[in-house]
C-alpha cells in the first residue's frame, strides 16, 4: 500500500509501506494492507514503518491524524523528525 | 543652462540609485520563488486536512457544531494586520493597512468605538502605523511582531492557540485578519477574511455517494472535529503569513523594476542634457579662440 507522510513543511515519507503503526489517541495500532477506511487522531509519538523491501524506518510525530482509504495511507504530522536511536 | 559638473553628478547618483533597485529586484526574485516554494510545499498538507473534514462532515449527520464555529454579536473583536518588516515595496503595506481600516470602520466599528478592539500586528510596517494613530483608541499587540523573521510552523501556530483561546473564553467575539494573498508575483491582493468564528464548511454533494467510504472513526466524530478543526486553523494563520511574505517580494520585485525603468528614462534624458551643454561649452570655448585670435590679428 501507499504512504505519504505530509506535514506543513514537506513531505516527509513518500512510498510503497507493507505496514504502518501508528500512536493512535485510543492506543497504538498498526494498519496493514487492506485496511478498513478510517480516520484518526494520532497522540505525539513514534511511527514505525515497514518498506515494502522490509526495512523498518522510525519517527516521531506530534499533533497528527492518519487518514486509509482502498490502500492509500496519509498521516498528516504538524512536526516530524526521525527518532534518535 | 545646466552646469556641466552638475549633470554629471547628477547621473552618477542615478546610476548608483539604479544599481541598487536592480539588485533589490534580484533579491526579491529569489526570495519569491523561495516563498512560493514554501506555499507550494504546504499545498498537500493543507489539501489533505480539508478532504479529512469533508470526509468527516459527509459522515455527520445535520450540521457539526463546535464551539469555534459560534456567532454571537461582536463587542470585543480583535484584528490582526500582517505587513512586511520593509517597505520599499510600492503601495503593499498601505493596501494591507486600509483593508485592516476597512474592517476597523465597518464591521468591527461598535467594538472599536466602545475600546473594545485589540489589534495584533504581525509585521514592522503595520505595527509602526497602528501604534501611532491607534496606540490610545485600541489595545495593540506587538509581541508578534518580529514573526516573519523567524517564520516557522511552530512559532505561527503559536499565535493561533491565543486566538483560539481568546475566542473560547470570550475575550473576542470574532477574529478578522488583514493580509496580501498571494497570486502571483505581480498580483496581489490586499484583502481582509474572517478568521473566527470559523464559516461554515458547505458539504459537497459529490455526484455518486458509493464514493464515500464508511470510515472508522476513532476516537469518535466529535472529539475527532474538536481536533482537526484547530490545526485547519493553525495551517490556515500559517498561510495567511506565507502568502503575506510572497506577496511582500512580489510586490517589491515589481516595485523595483518599475523604479529602475525609471532610473533609465532619467538617465537617458540626462545623458542628452549632459551631451548638449559638452556641445555647447565646446562651442562657445571655439568662439572665444576664434575671437580672441581675430582679435589679435586686428591689432
Amino acid at each position: 500500500m501507499e504512504l505519504t507522510v505530509l506535514t506543513p513543511e514537506k513531505e516527509f515519507f513518500s512510498g510503497q509501506v507493507t505496514a504502518v503503526k501508528v500512536p493512535g489517541t485510543t492506543g497504538r495500532f498498526e494498519v496493514l494492507e487492506n485496511h478498513a477506511p478510517i480516520v484518526s487522531a494520532l497522540t505525539n509519538g513514534e511511527v514505525e514503518i515497514t518498506k515494502a523491501n522490509g526495512e523498518r524506518v522510525r519517527f516521531n510525530i506530534a499533533r497528527g491524524f492518519i487518514e486509509v482509504l482502498n490502500n492509500k495511507v496519509s498521516v498528516l504530522a504538524q512536526v516530524a523528525a526521525e527518532a534518535e536511536e | 543652462m545646466a552646469n556641466l559638473k552638475e549633470v554629471r553628478n547628477r547621473i552618477k547618483s542615478v546610476i548608483n540609485t539604479q544599481q541598487i533597485t536592480k539588485a533589490m529586484k534580484m533579491v526579491s526574485a529569489a526570495k519569491l520563488r523561495k516563498a512560493q516554494q514554501a506555499i507550494v510545499e504546504m499545498r498537500p498538507y493543507s489539501n489533505k486536512l480539508t478532504e479529512m473534514l469533508r470526509n468527516i462532515l459527509s459522515n455527520m449527520e445535520g450540521g457539526a457544531e463546535t464551539s469555534l464555529g459560534q456567532e454571537r454579536p461582536i463587542e470585543k473583536a480583535l484584528l490582526v494586520v500582517v505587513t512586511s518588516d520593509k517597505g520599499l515595496c510600492g503601495a503593499f503595506n498601505s493596501n494591507i493597512i486600509k483593508a485592516g481600516l476597512a474592517v476597523m470602520n465597518g464591521k468591527f466599528a461598535k467594538a472599536y468605538a466602545n475600546g473594545n478592539l485589540t489589534i495584533l500586528c504581525v509585521g514592522k510596517k503595520g505595527s509602526e502605523y497602528f501604534n501611532k494613530r491607534y496606540g490610545k483608541k485600541a489595545n495593540i499587540i506587538t509581541k508578534h511582531t518580529d514573526l516573519f523573521t523567524r517564520l516557522t510552523f511552530d512559532n505561527s501556530a503559536e499565535i493561533v492557540e491565543d486566538m483560539i483561546a481568546g475566542f473560547e473564553h470570550g475575550i473576542y467575539d470574532a477574529v478578522e485578519v488583514a493580509y496580501g494573498q498571494f497570486k502571483n508575483a505581480g498580483v496581489q491582493y490586499c484583502i481582509s477574511e474572517q478568521y473566527l468564528p470559523v464559516q461554515k464548511m458547505e458539504v459537497e454533494e459529490e455526484g455518486d455517494s458509493k464514493m464515500r467510504a464508511d470510515f472508522l472513526f476513532e476516537p469518535d466524530k466529535e472529539t475527532l472535529l474538536k481536533q482537526l478543526i484547530p490545526t485547519i486553523l493553525r495551517t490556515q494563520f500559517h498561510k495567511y503569513l506565507l502568502d503575506t511574505n510572497a506577496s511582500e517580494h512580489g510586490a517589491r520585485m515589481t516595485a523595483m523594476d518599475k523604479a529602475s525603468e525609471n532610473a533609465g528614462d532619467l538617465l537617458k534624458e540626462l545623458k542628452i542634457n549632459y551631451n548638449k551643454a559638452r556641445q555647447e561649452a565646446i562651442t562657445r570655448e571655439l568662439s572665444e579662440i576664434v575671437g580672441g585670435s581675430a582679435a589679435l590679428e586686428g591689432s
